[in-house]
């Protein structure tokens, strides 16, 4: 049987600054003006698999129940669609607050156990910024290697059958970062950094 | 106040009104304060919370008795909100009203100035402006105009309807101007009125059979306003009667006509059964018809498109009254006030695709649905599909076309109500289980929440959450040859899908597309949705900013029927105490010519607008009738000898106030 926790939740749970924060990145500001109508929700493919649904997690942003908003596997299943921003009545960007909040959750390391999505997204940007491109095999090995190793067992015989075919290679793709000067891999990171500041 | 007082050196005082915060959190008061004991001509400066209270008033009041004071001005709100006030209390001083100016610190000012120092400058800038002004100020007294006894009312719903009626019972002559061939509007198209439940037509239409024998007023059906002129207790209106092909005055309205055309069955679209039936081109509009006469409509009538009809219907009348030349006519009335009640249109439900309707045969709007549960409806009351069938199963989704930033912002109001009036009546005549998908149940009203308690109780099923969609494409072997609602059940926390045979959409209430045309026509406001501006919100409810002209029912904004039917009962209480009381003070701002300087060039002349200027031969000069004189300004500005000036705008008076609003820059 499962334990019986506390659900209640006292003022010291939720992080004030939250709210401002995720409509801060997400340039959502109308965060505030969500009446709930569930909308979103009714628009989504995916809400049937989501552990909250999106008027749930926006209503859970705007109050500062932060733990519970970054650690939900809703953010992680939302397939991009834009759905719910078309048809919310109020016009809040909800995709990109469930944007801002999968950055929000990469960033404090808060993110539902066994559920990938967040390290792939951390190993496919680390291995684009070092390399300039992403090398397939590379990928999976660090995505096994921080979250499941043992699952990579169970999939090393599809990957010896794709290595034969010529696949996925062993090979480290790389494209020359250069200098900064006008053009080169260099100005992108340049640019990409000015813009998160 | 003795004469010789009043034309000696001006004495000015100065009050500053804090508004409570209104004024006081922008505009540094002190400071104004301060400032103004410095220009020329003020003997006292005053601050206090409330100038338009009675303290506020008497503070000025005692300074002019004390201090011997002949020129006031007060800085606060608009003009339009209490110059009246501080005029009366001028006078009641024994100071003539026209010695007082007004500095608008608060609308031109505190509310729409972010920095506090450029507000208490500006605030500065507009009492020094007053100041140099009001020192040129002189005595005037009102001109007094006779009011026309007869009033207008514009539409023929239920609010206008009310209006006439109570304007008629108190002996006034009314004229009611309605666009549709029948008076009724809205209210005539539905069964029941909640949360009553008593019979829309029951009470509607002995109140519109009134209306028709009432001997004070005149009904205009099928007619538009399309012409405004005059002022205040003095309006010329131009009425166009649209040709119905039929003299009313002779038509009892037997259809015989109808049974007699060419076409054996209806063809054309019935928009009052809002398109579920089809009517012939000649036609009454509904069996009680206000007046019971019938209309031809040329759109679709052979004889009126092509002229090769057997015209069997004039054949068919024994009393001659089918008419094929009749023409447009226009009607001039000459009315003293006019209530505006021109309602609303519904929102169009193709604009929000995603419930399919126009798609879906079985999406209805609730207006249609309205027609189906009508017992004189196109189903005799029978709730039915398309295909002719009873629904077991039907969703009405509320809140479409209202609050949502991409249609209408705005609550419609009745629409939750009316839904749940559907749902019983539907509930109550199929026994189908009903689902209402709704944001939130707004039930404030005498009665609204012990009706939805009611229908709560009924079993009727309530889902909190806006629908997403409405589909036919289907999952489970339930959802089969249905329509699909999707939403989110926000109590639970989870997305349903609730198959239906039929959806009601609950359509929001808008202003009428022609709204600002309208506005323009009578000169009122209209807000940036197109619903008639009152004058104010909260005191002056039924008023425009237009002095005679009345709103009443939803022109104004959503509405129910009791607080439409108040409304205009507000308007009419209105309207009366401008007719009743004979006459209307009219401002002095008439334009005089001074003699000495005209040349007698006759340029005013031929400009004035209301024909006041006439030309004195003896004296070789321009004359202006101030009766007449509306106050333009036209022939001031048009005088190449700047003969021609105006009361209360005299070049002098707008120089000083130029000058000293130049202080902000």
């Amino acid at each position: 049987m499962d334990e019986i926790t506390r659900t209640v939740k006292y003022e010291a749970d939720t992080d004030p600054h939250f709210a401002e924060e995720i409509a801060g990145i997400a340039r959502g500001e109308t965060l505030r003006a969500c009446i709930q109508c569930g909308n979103c929700s009714g628009a989504c493919p995916v809400s049937p698999y989501m552990d909250y649904t999106p008027r749930r997690i926006i209503a859970m942003t705007r109050a500062g129940f932060k733990r519970e908003a970054l650690s939900s596997t809703t953010i992680w299943l939302c397939a991009s669609c834009y759905n719910c921003t078309v048809e919310c009545p109020k016009q809040i960007r909800i995709t990109d607050v469930m944007y801002a909040l999968k950055q929000k959750a990469i960033k404090e390391r808060l993110y539902p156990k066994r559920f990938p999505v967040a390290v792939l997204a951390r190993e496919f940007s680390a291995a684009v910024r070092q390399f300039g491109r992403n090398s397939e095999l590379w990928l999976i090995i660090y995505l096994y290697l921080k979250t499941n190793p043992f699952a990579m067992l169970k999939q090393s015989i599809l990957g010896l059958r794709l290595f034969l075919q010529g696949r996925m290679g062993l090979k480290r793709e790389r494209i020359p970062m250069g200098t900064g000067k006008k053009g080169d891999l260099q100005t992108i990171w340049n640019a990409l950094d000015r813009a998160d500041r | 106040m003795s004469e010789t007082m009043q034309s000696a050196e001006p004495r000015v005082g100065v009050y500053v009104c804090h508004c409570g915060i209104n004024i006081a959190a922008k505009v540094d008061i002190a400071a104004v304060v301060e400032f103004a004991k410095t220009l020329p001509y003020v003997i006292v400066v005053r601050d206090y919370k409330f100038m338009c209270s009675d303290p506020g008033q008497e503070l000025l009041q005692q300074d002019i008795k004390e201090l011997g004071l002949n020129r006031i001005v007060v800085a606060s709100c608009s003009p339009l909100m209490h110059e009246a006030t501080f005029r009366h209390a001028t006078e009641a001083a024994g100071l003539n009203q026209f010695y007082f100016q007004m500095a608008n610190i608060r609308e031109h000012v505190s509310w729409v100035t972010a920095d506090k120092a450029l507000a208490t400058r500006k605030s500065q800038a507009l009492v020094s402006a007053a100041v140099r002004r009001v020192v040129l100020n002189e005595p005037l007294e009102h001109q007094k105009v006779p009011v026309k006894p007869n009033v207008l009312v514009v539409g023929g719903g239920i609010a206008g309807i009310h209006a006439a009626l109570t304007l008629a019972n108190a002996g006034k002559q009314v004229t009611l101007v309605e666009r549709e061939p029948t008076i009724g509007g809205h209210m005539a198209k539905f069964d029941k009125t909640f949360p009553t439940l008593d019979c829309a037509a029951c009470i509607l239409t002995p109140k519109m059979s009134m209306v028709r024998s009432h001997p004070n007023i005149t009904m205009l059906t099928y007619a538009e306003v399309v012409g405004v002129e005059g002022y205040v207790g003095n309006f010329t209106v131009k009425v166009k009667k649209k040709a119905r092909y039929v003299h009313e005055e002779l038509c009892v309205g037997c259809n015989e006509c109808v049974e007699a055309c060419v076409y054996k069955e209806g063809r054309f679209t019935d928009t009052f059964n809002e398109g579920l039936s089809k009517r012939k081109p000649v036609y009454m509009p509904f069996p009680q018809a206000t007046p019971s006469v019938v209309l031809i409509d040329p759109e679709s009538c052979i004889e009126l498109k092509t002229g090769k009809c057997k015209k069997q219907c004039a054949t068919a009348c024994t009393r001659n009254a089918i008419d094929f030349t009749m023409t447009d006519e226009i009607v001039a009335l000459e009315v003293g006030a006019i209530i505006i009640a021109t309602g609303f249109q519904t929102f169009d439900a193709t604009r929000i695709p995603q419930y399919g309707y126009g798609k879906f045969p079985n999406v209805y709007t609730s207006l249609e649905v309205e027609r189906l549960v009508n017992a004189s409806g196109p189903t005799g009351g029978e709730v039915q599909l398309r295909d002719g069938s009873t629904p077991k199963r039907v969703g009405i989704i509320h809140c479409v076309g209202s609050r949502d930033e991409k249609t209408n912002r705005h609550c419609s109001r009745v629409c939750c109500m009316y839904s749940l009036k559907l749902a019983h009546l539907i509930h109550e005549r199929t026994d189908a289980e009903v689902y209402n998908l709704y944001i939130d149940m707004r039930t404030p009203g005498k009665g609204y929440e012990e009706f939805y308690d009611k229908l709560l109780k009924e079993g009727v099923n309530f889902i909190r959450g806006r629908a997403a969609e409405v589909t036919d494409w289907t999952v489970t072997p339930e959802e089969e040859g249905k329509l699909v609602i999707r939403a989110e059940d926000t109590l639970i926390g989870v997305v349903r899908r609730i198959p239906v045979d039929m959806v009601v959409l609950s359509v929001g209430l808008e202003a009428h597309a022609d709204a600002d045309e309208v506005r323009r026509l009578f000169n009122i406001s209209c807000s940036k949705e197109g619903w008639f501006l009152e004058r104010h919100p909260k005191l002056a409810p039924v008023s425009t900013f237009t002095d005679g002209i009345f709103i009443a029912g939803a022109c104004q904004g959503p509405k129910d029927i009791p607080d439409t039917v108040a409304q205009a009962g507000a308007a009419v209480a209105e309207a009366l105490a401008l007719v009743d009381r004979g006459f209307v003070e009219l401002e002095p701002n008439t334009a005089f010519i001074t003699k000495e300087l005209c040349s007698g060039c006759h340029t005013c002349i031929a400009m004035c607008p209301f024909s006041a200027i006439r030309y004195n031969k003896e004296a070789g000069v321009a004359e202006i009738n101030p009766a007449l004189c509306k106050g333009c300004g036209t022939c001031v500005a048009a005088c190449p000898s700047g003969a021609a000036q105006q009361h209360l705008f005299t070049d002098e008076q707008i120089f000083q106030e130029i000058e000293g609003v130049l202080n902000y820059v």
